[in-house]
């Protein structure tokens, strides 16, 4: 907010009136055009025809909304004002970590509460690709602080290659998740390399761009990649080498047959779900992990202060590209992983606007942090799902809600941070800057 | 306080399912926002009408139809999503989806959860993956791109024909069609193009198309794109004509292309609107204001397959269902229809098309 | 030679309509240093809104084409600007002075509700109106081909040229220009002089919606087919303009959107068209490689 400071009073019903009124006539003025008129194809001409009703109601909402909504602000100021001396103990890392281990023992446990309900199950499946996404591009974005607008040409790329190397070469799931994982991560060094002296806005218009050229190339590169039919067919992963299918090749067993269980197509789907668990738990534990290292304190300090960085004698081409790779593998990683469960691919599922719900993802989360990103998945991914409710308003919710989130926590749901390391002792030199 | 919010929410999703169904649900999915949402449109309008008229005459088996929507928006993700839901609400037949590339995701889950679906989509991938459930009540773009490249051999010899696709699974599906069928009677293409649907400035493919002296576009691809092709190929003084697929059907095409839309033919199922049976149909939709185009009768069309095809098999069990869908001959406002092994349509009789005077007819034989 | 010159002319005009459209991010960029991804959006609104105005005044037959191309310029500009202020105050100002990203991801939020708005409000089917100027010069007649120059495409060369010159005066001349300036510099050493910062930024915004509305009523005029998708590829194009250009410059803007449209025609025309977007962004790239800060950008200066 502006660093002026005004002086607060309880406002007058007259100026409260004021206020509704002004934000009624912006209404009115945004109103003409859309909600007020349209145009109505009759018999192959437009015609406009107006609405003058629903313009009115919608003017009379706006001023109504105003009024209630800056009641209930000042309502709330007052009562933190009057709050105010007392002091507050900032136990958020706390509430973080109880919160944590609760989303686990919910996660561990779904499938067995919706073990007939095929929809939370997939919904939630979801839910984690996003996370897993969310925690890659956190390593890029969130840690080493490189703006990326074209996360998903390495979802892509993972994606693509588990769908290769089954159709031409019969690679498993298994066999293929590292070769994907390893593939990506060169594609984000092919990336990172040209861009290194790239800052902020001009690196995030060149990431858009190699995400577009990636989806170019696979729409148009028909020997290669099918072009816009996309790759079907590719198989589901197994467990142990035992398939979940109804009816498993000659002289083999599948899941239900070894287990002596009634097929389901419900089994694939929960084990696809504690699978995609066990990623993104590992993907967590690896980033926290190399938080901890060198590498990961050296991202840090690249996204606080590049030129300390290279005064301070560090490689600043190494740090990035690493981040670059990194992020690039775990979004490889998850790409095997979503061309399994969907079984069928096409360059539709990796636009821009994949990429910029995996950013919304991080920032709504609060960059950097691990918490953040799966509280920030879970709002993005349920949203447009319960909107389902309201069909054709589902995703003006959406983008209303983004915007809501945003201008409530601007630094996102989970902001603080904990620190990576802690000096044990305050030093001689003082506090931070 | 959070975990009992993200709880609440699951138990949210959880608690739809739960809902008590004493009616049949049958459904529509489609585009019913994004880019294609008009045609979305059309599948919703066309179903509502359909299930209003089945359960005024008192239903299927005696039991009330009930319709729910689901929006895939034509992204695959989100078809298996909504593919997801519809299994969960326990559907006994769906008609959909509309872009092939959500078809496709969306029918392994209907599948495994036994659900039958009759779906316009045109790819022929649809229906060569041997799934069961899975019934085309449109043609393929392999049987549509043959009639069409045939009909351009044979009406347009000796001029210069460009082959034209705007890269989505339709349309370059159709496009190679055409231009296979094209080759067969031994017509070379002039060019062979691909445009990027969605933008707006074609002025550099009409002007190549101009100094190539090519007078036939054979298009594979939607409607939008075709008008606007035709609006800046007037502009530059250049005269097209076109050949398209099933997506010139709609009307927007004419308002955006003008007179020039005279220009443009296109393949389609014998008009379901010429189809006397039809007459009362067409004209209770013309009562409601919807203009009967596109997909429309479609829609309606699904409604009465399952219709009949639950009557004739007394149940809605999908076994019993599947078999009479395979088996029987069903009386639809787009025609008859018999399904063969694949679940394709044995006689899709594809028809040539041209615009007149914002109507569109058959097209001179 | 002649079709070469008929595709320079295809480029230079929708090179003209990108750079309208990068001017306002451009304009935005070096105020508030936001990536406005709503912009595009705010170009379909007014897109609409011609649409909406033609198809009015067609109702009460006004058929002078001078007086009504105006009418529906003024139309637009008024409502379209009304539509840039109201997404500043309330979605970005609210964020000033959080982290870089926030406006960022509020901007993209905004541009998802614009365009569901509209489809929901208008309706999701195309909406063309019928030409509006037709004709045009023929400019070289060769053997087999004819080169031909159609009086929209003077039209926006024409607009864009005037408005061009316009805000460069705008900007460089004036004491808002001063203002606007001083704001990009350092806002709060320009809130400490007496110049009331949140109105300049609104009045930046606005600004950047009037050009995009000009956009939109050029874009109606020439293409006449509108509907609620065009706003997402004219704004990435439109961004990658302004970027290739040097975010920030006015001139780097209109620079960079020609480069582009031109870039796109000639590929199209003597290559293959499908690596038409490959080609954009390769060549973005390359020059970024050697020119970090765009084409017209000046390097920034990093201090510690």
């Amino acid at each position: 907010m502006s660093a002026v400071i005004v002086a607060r009073h309880a406002r007058t019903p007259t100026e409260r009136f004021k206020d509704a009124a002004w934000v009624a006539f912006v209404a009115l003025l945004l109103g003409i055009p859309m909600v007020g008129m349209t145009t109505v194809d009759q018999g192959g001409a437009l015609v406009v025809t107006t609405r003058f009703g629903v313009l009115a109601a919608f003017v009379a909402a706006s001023f109504a909304g105003r009024f209630a909504f800056r009641w209930v602000m000042d309502q709330y100021r007052t009562r933190r004002d009057a709050k105010s001396t007392t002091v507050k103990v900032d136990r958020t890392a706390k509430v973080v970590q109880v919160l944590g281990w609760g989303i686990l023992g919910v996660a561990l446990f779904l499938p067995a509460m919706y073990s007939d309900n095929r929809y939370v199950v997939d919904t939630a499946t979801t839910v984690l690709i996003y996370v897993m996404l969310g925690w890659g591009l956190n390593v890029v974005v969130g840690l080493a602080g490189l703006l990326d607008l074209g996360y998903v040409a390495f979802y892509a790329v993972g994606a693509y290659t588990y769908a290769l190397l089954f159709t031409h070469f019969g690679w498993t799931f298994w066999e293929a998740l590292p070769a994907a994982g390893a593939m990506a991560a060169t594609f984000g060094i092919l990336l990172g390399y040209p861009i290194l002296r790239l800052r902020g806005d001009y690196l995030a218009i060149v990431t858009l761009g190699f995400g577009e050229i990636i989806r170019v190339i696979l729409v148009n590169w028909t020997e290669l990649s099918n072009g816009p039919n996309g790759i079907g067919s590719i198989p589901r992963p197994t467990l142990f080498g035992l398939p979940f299918e109804r009816n498993p090749a000659e002289g083999e067993q599948s899941f239900a047959t070894f287990f002596g269980l009634e097929f389901s197509g419900m089994h694939r789907i929960i084990f696809l779900y504690y699978l995609i668990l066990v990623l993104a738990l590992l993907t967590n534990l690896f980033v926290s992990r190399l938080r901890k290292l060198p590498v990961g304190r050296a991202w840090e300090a690249l996204r606080e202060d590049e030129i300390a960085c290279k005064a301070m004698g560090m490689n600043v081409t190494n740090v990035k590209l690493s981040a670059f790779a990194i992020g690039a593998m775990l979004g490889g990683f998850a790409g095997v992983f979503f061309a399994a469960r969907q079984g069928f691919i096409s360059p539709e599922s990796f636009t821009f606007s994949e990429s910029a719900i995996i950013l919304a993802i991080v920032v709504l989360g609060g960059m950097g942090s691990q918490m953040g990103v799966v509280l920030a998945a879970l709002v993005l991914v349920l949203l447009p799902e319960l909107g389902r409710n309201f069909a054709e308003y589902r995703m003006l919710l959406f983008g209303t809600a983004m915007v809501l989130i945003m201008v409530w926590k601007p630094s996102g749901l989970l902001s603080s941070r904990e620190p990576t390391i802690r000096l044990a002792k305050a030093s001689a030199m003082g506090g931070q800057k | 306080m959070k975990k009992t919010l993200i709880a609440t929410a699951f138990l949210a999703l959880g608690a739809q399912i739960n809902l008590a169904h004493a009616d049949l649900t049958v459904a529509i999915a489609g585009p019913m926002t994004g880019q294609y949402a008009s045609a979305g449109d059309q599948i919703r309008r066309g179903a509502e009408m359909a299930i209003a008229d089945i359960n005024a005459k008192g239903g299927v088996l005696g039991q009330k139809l009930k319709l729910e929507v689901g929006d895939d928006a034509c992204d695959p993700k989100q078809a298996v999503s909504v593919a997801n839901t519809m299994v969960n609400k326990k559907i006994v037949f769906m008609h959909g989806h509309w872009c092939s590339s959500s078809t496709i995701p969306a029918s392994e889950v209907y599948q495994e959860a036994d659900i039958p679906m009759a779906t316009v989509s045109t790819n022929p991938q649809v229906t060569e993956r041997g799934l069961k459930n899975v019934f085309r009540i449109m043609g393929r773009d392999d049987q549509q791109g043959l009639v069409a490249g045939e009909y351009l051999a044979d009406k347009f010899k000796g001029k210069k024909i460009a082959v034209v696709d705007d890269k989505s699974a339709y349309g370059k599906g159709l496009a190679d069609e055409m231009a296979k069928a094209l080759n067969g009677k031994g017509v070379k293409p002039t060019l062979r193009e691909s445009i990027t649907a969605g933008e707006k400035d074609y002025s550099g493919l009409v002007t190549k198309l101009k100094q190539a002296g090519v007078e036939v576009l054979a298009y594979g691809g939607y409607h939008t794109e075709v008008a606007l092709i035709l609006r800046q190929a007037q502009q530059a003084g250049l005269k097209l004509t076109v050949m398209g697929g099933d997506t010139m059907t709609n009307s927007e095409l004419v308002t955006a292309a003008g007179a020039s839309a005279d220009n443009v033919m296109f393949t389609f199922s014998p008009d379901p609107r010429k189809n006397p049976d039809a007459a009362p149909v067409v004209k209770r939709f013309r009562d409601a204001k919807v203009e009967p185009e596109g997909y429309v009768m479609y829609a309606y069309a699904a409604m009465q397959l399952f219709e009949q095809a639950a009557t004739q098999a007394k149940s809605t069990k999908f076994a019993d269902l599947e078999k009479a869908m395979r088996g029987g001959s069903f009386k639809t406002v787009i025609g008859d229809m018999n399904f063969d092994a694949k679940g394709d349509q044995k006689k899709p009789g594809f028809v040539v098309y041209q615009w007149k005077g914002g109507q569109y007819d058959y097209a001179a034989k | 030679m002649a079709y070469a010159l008929q595709q320079l002319i295809n480029g230079l005009t929708l090179g003209a309509v990108y750079g309208l459209i990068a001017i306002g991010y451009t304009m935005v960029y070096g105020i508030i240093g936001m990536i406005n991804f709503a912009h595009g959006d705010i170009f379909m609104v007014s897109a609409f809104i011609a649409v909406t105005a033609f198809t009015l005044l067609a109702a009460f037959d006004i058929t002078s084409l001078p007086l009504a191309i105006t009418a529906v310029l003024i139309v637009a500009i008024f409502f379209t600007s009304a539509y840039g202020w109201a997404v500043e105050r309330m979605a970005y100002r609210p964020l000033r002075g959080s982290t870089r990203l926030a406006p960022l991801i509020s901007a993209i939020g905004m541009s998802i509700f614009l365009q569901n708005m509209v489809q929901l409000t208008q309706g999701a089917r195309v909406k063309p109106i019928p030409p509006v100027i037709e004709g045009g010069i023929v400019l070289w007649t060769t053997p087999d081909f004819t080169v031909q120059i159609a009086w929209t495409q003077i039209l926006i060369i024409l607009v864009t040229v005037v408005l061009m010159v316009a805000f460069t005066w705008l900007i460089t001349q004036t004491s808002f220009g001063r203002q606007q300036r001083a704001c990009e510099q350092d806002s709060t050493m320009t809130a400490l002089l007496g110049i009331n910062v949140d109105r300049t930024i609104s009045l930046t915004f606005m600004l950047g919606a009037a050009l995009a509305a000009v956009a939109g009523v050029m874009v109606t005029v020439y293409y006449g087919v509108v509907d609620f998708y065009i706003g997402f590829v004219a704004g990435i194009k439109a961004f990658t303009a302004a970027v290739l250009g040097g975010i920030g410059s006015l001139p780097g803007a209109m620079l960079g959107g020609l480069l582009i449209g031109l870039i796109e025609s000639f590929w199209a025309a003597y290559l293959s068209a499908e690596y038409k977007d490959v080609a954009t962004f390769a060549i973005l790239i390359l020059v970024l490689m050697f020119r970090p800060s765009g084409l017209l950008g000046r390097p920034e200066v990093e201090k510690v």
